[in-house]
């Protein structure tokens, strides 16, 4: 995921947590709030009646009345008041909840009750609020405060969008120009601006070490340059020298065969040091990738070329190649020595009067070669090494220097072909290429 | 033939000489850049075999002063690097052939007679052995005007033992001429074995039992 999007995320997050959190925690709060308004209210109700008693004498409110008590409550019934004589008792000062029944109706208030006494006379006096018209008030309040809050929300989440936009605007050039480095030697060192510490920094540090990266290739091109021509003056002397004496008519004929043996050994001296350099050089991507190469008419070249081979060991080889195909940036003469070792690897272990098909055809739109033989195989716990360099399996013979196949593997690779393998001991061997997509 | 052998490893030099010697070739030596320069403007060679990897001098320029000669002495590229770029420049540049170190010095034989006659515009590519007429530009094997069909690979090895007559070449000299460009896991000499025979069998009716003898353990000479 990207850093940007993550950032929104987490700030897009933390946001609905917080909404949440108000969510659960306001009722409660708002209800407190008005309850202590309420009483607040009640309070000053109180000092209000008890003003008028002491104005307008007790009387006015409990004569005439039944039983020397006094009741009203406003016509919604959302306020009552009642004053009524009791029997002396301890004082009582409170303010509760309680359900009184008004008109055949049960309703919830928020009682103020108090004692007092006048003449002797104990007293009793209760003003109520009805509760429901709080809890309508909050559940209103509690409404808007959602509305808010979600706009908010969504407000800040797309002011951190835009704005992490902009913010990481370096960083994203940063990783797009990493994505465009298909090897160290392409990168081009280049300044960003930005005001963040951090990307400058990181910036100049991925500049530092590719520059680094780069020396150190270029180190090694002149260093395998060197080593190649170091090597190759050394076997160049011997095999001049070793064929002035094959053909010098005075070197005994018991000596010619020592010289052929020479020979042989000398050659896979060359190869190995031909096969290492090609190997490295192809890791360096010092070969061009600028042909387009047929792949049907590649696999017709190798199978041509090596067609002796096979008749040598009565092998039939099978061309089943379909249309044509083609790889738009390759480098024709190393595919070639790839397939070429490959086909030869199957003409080698395979048995006499075997075969081997070479298939190409188009699979989920990438294009698929797969050479075929029915040789010896290879044991499955030898398979995951035979690409490894210098690994030598089973050889029939004591000339090959085991390069072969790593060859064939760092030529694939360097054109993104995925190559597999996949062998039953006594049945055959399948090494597949599998080209990539357009 | 006058033959300008330019290589600073002295060993080397000395078997190219040795080599080019036998093979009627008049042969001089310069160590460094300098010196083969001198010996260029001075005397009139038909060859110079060239080695990039001089320590006093870059080789391609040495090509570029063969190149302001009123006689244009063929030029051959040994080199050790065996780059792309180089092999592309020398060519590039005018040099007749390129020959990656190590090499065969029959094939560097073979490259030069290649070049003579392209150079001295042999009208005749015509090589007779026996009764056979091997035509090397046509690629072709006629006997008494009658084609002898012989397979590409065929044909190279006969124009090789041809080119090559009276000496001893070893199965690995053969397979290195044609197969030599492709870099594979091993040497398998059977193959060769297989070519020769079925060479013998086409042409055996048209030439003398002994045209090619089996050098046991060794490999094969062409006697004409």
């Amino acid at each position: 995921m990207r850093l940007r999007t993550k950032i929104t995320l987490f700030s897009a997050a933390s946001k609905i947590i917080i909404l949440l959190l108000f969510v659960v925690l306001l009722p409660p709060l708002v209800q407190r709030v008005a309850l202590h308004n309420t009483d607040q209210r009640l309070l000053n109700h109180q000092d209000e009646v008890i003003r008028m008693i002491e104005r307008r004498g007790i009387e006015s409110f409990v004569a005439g009345e039944e039983a020397g008590s006094f009741g009203s409550y406003n016509l919604l019934k959302e306020e009552f008041i009642s004053i009524e004589q009791i029997a002396p008792r301890e004082p009582v000062y409170t303010i509760t909840n309680s359900f009184r029944k008004v008109e055949n109706e049960v309703v919830e208030y928020r009682v103020l009750s108090l004692t007092f006494e006048v003449d002797e006379q104990m007293y009793l006096m209760e003003i109520g609020r009805s509760l429901a018209t709080i809890r309508e008030n909050i559940r209103t309040l509690q409404e808007y405060i959602i509305y808010f809050l979600l706009a908010v929300v969504l407000i800040t989440v797309f002011a951190d969008l835009a704005f992490s936009k902009i913010l990481f605007r370096p960083l994203e050039l940063i990783v797009r120009r990493l994505q465009r480095i298909g090897h160290p030697g392409t990168f081009k060192p280049n300044t960003i601006r930005s005001t963040t510490d951090d990307f400058i920094y990181l910036n100049n540090t991925i500049n530092n070490m590719m520059e680094q990266i780069q020396a150190a290739f270029v180190k090694e091109k002149e260093f395998i340059s060197n080593v190649s021509h170091e090597l190759q003056t050394p076997i160049a002397i011997l095999q001049t020298r070793q064929e002035n004496l094959l053909s010098d008519p005075e070197t005994p004929e018991n000596m010619l065969e020592k010289l052929v043996d020479n020979q042989k050994t000398l050659h896979r001296l060359k190869h190995i040091v031909q096969a290492l350099l090609l190997i490295s050089k192809v890791e360096n991507e010092q070969y061009l990738k600028d042909e387009a190469v047929d792949i049907k008419i590649l696999a017709e070249e190798v199978a041509e070329e090596i067609q002796d081979r096979a008749e040598a060991r009565e092998i039939t080889m099978h061309l089943e190649t379909e249309a044509h195909w083609t790889l738009p940036k390759g480098n024709q003469a190393l595919l070639f020595t790839m397939l070429f070792n490959v086909v030869n690897n199957a003409i080698k272990y395979n048995k006499p009067g075997g075969s081997i098909t070479i298939k190409g055809n188009l699979l989920d739109n990438r294009y698929q070669l797969c050479v075929t033989d029915t040789g010896v195989g290879i044991p499955k716990e030898q398979l995951s090494n035979i690409f490894n360099r210098f690994k030598r399996l089973h050889s029939p013979d004591k000339e090959s220097h085991g390069l072969g196949l790593a060859i064939v593997q760092t030529v694939a690779q360097y054109h993104q072909i995925k190559l597999t393998v996949d062998s039953t001991p006594g049945v055959g061997t399948t090494f597949c290429f599998r080209f990539p997509e357009k | 033939m006058h033959v300008l052998i330019v290589e600073d490893e002295v060993s080397l030099a000395n078997e190219l000489t040795h080599f080019l010697k036998k093979e009627h070739y008049t042969c001089d030596w310069a160590v460094t850049g300098r010196e083969a320069s001198e010996k260029i403007a001075v005397n009139r060679y038909d060859f110079i075999l060239l080695d990039l990897g001089l320590p006093d001098y870059d080789g391609l320029d040495l090509l570029r002063e063969t190149k302001e000669l009123d006689h244009e002495p063929a030029v051959i590229i040994l080199t050790a690097r065996g780059a792309v770029e180089d092999r592309v420049n020398g060519l590039g540049m005018g040099a007749d052939d390129y020959l990656p170190k190590p090499f065969s010095l029959l094939e560097l034989q073979a490259r030069m007679q290649a070049i003579i006659r392209r150079k001295y515009n042999v009208k005749s590519s015509v090589m007779p052995f026996h009764e056979l007429e091997i035509d090397t530009s046509a690629r072709r094997v006629s006997h008494k005007g009658q084609e002898i069909s012989l397979t590409k690979k065929e044909f190279d090895l006969l124009q090789y033992l041809l080119l090559h007559k009276n000496r001893i070449l070893t199965r690995l000299q053969l397979t290195e001429h044609i197969w030599g460009n492709i870099l594979e896991d091993d040497y398998d000499s059977n193959y060769i074995d297989v070519h020769i025979k079925n060479l013998r069998k086409k042409l055996s009716g048209y030439l003398p039992g002994d045209w090619l003898e089996t050098v046991r353990g060794v490999g094969y000479r062409l006697t004409a």
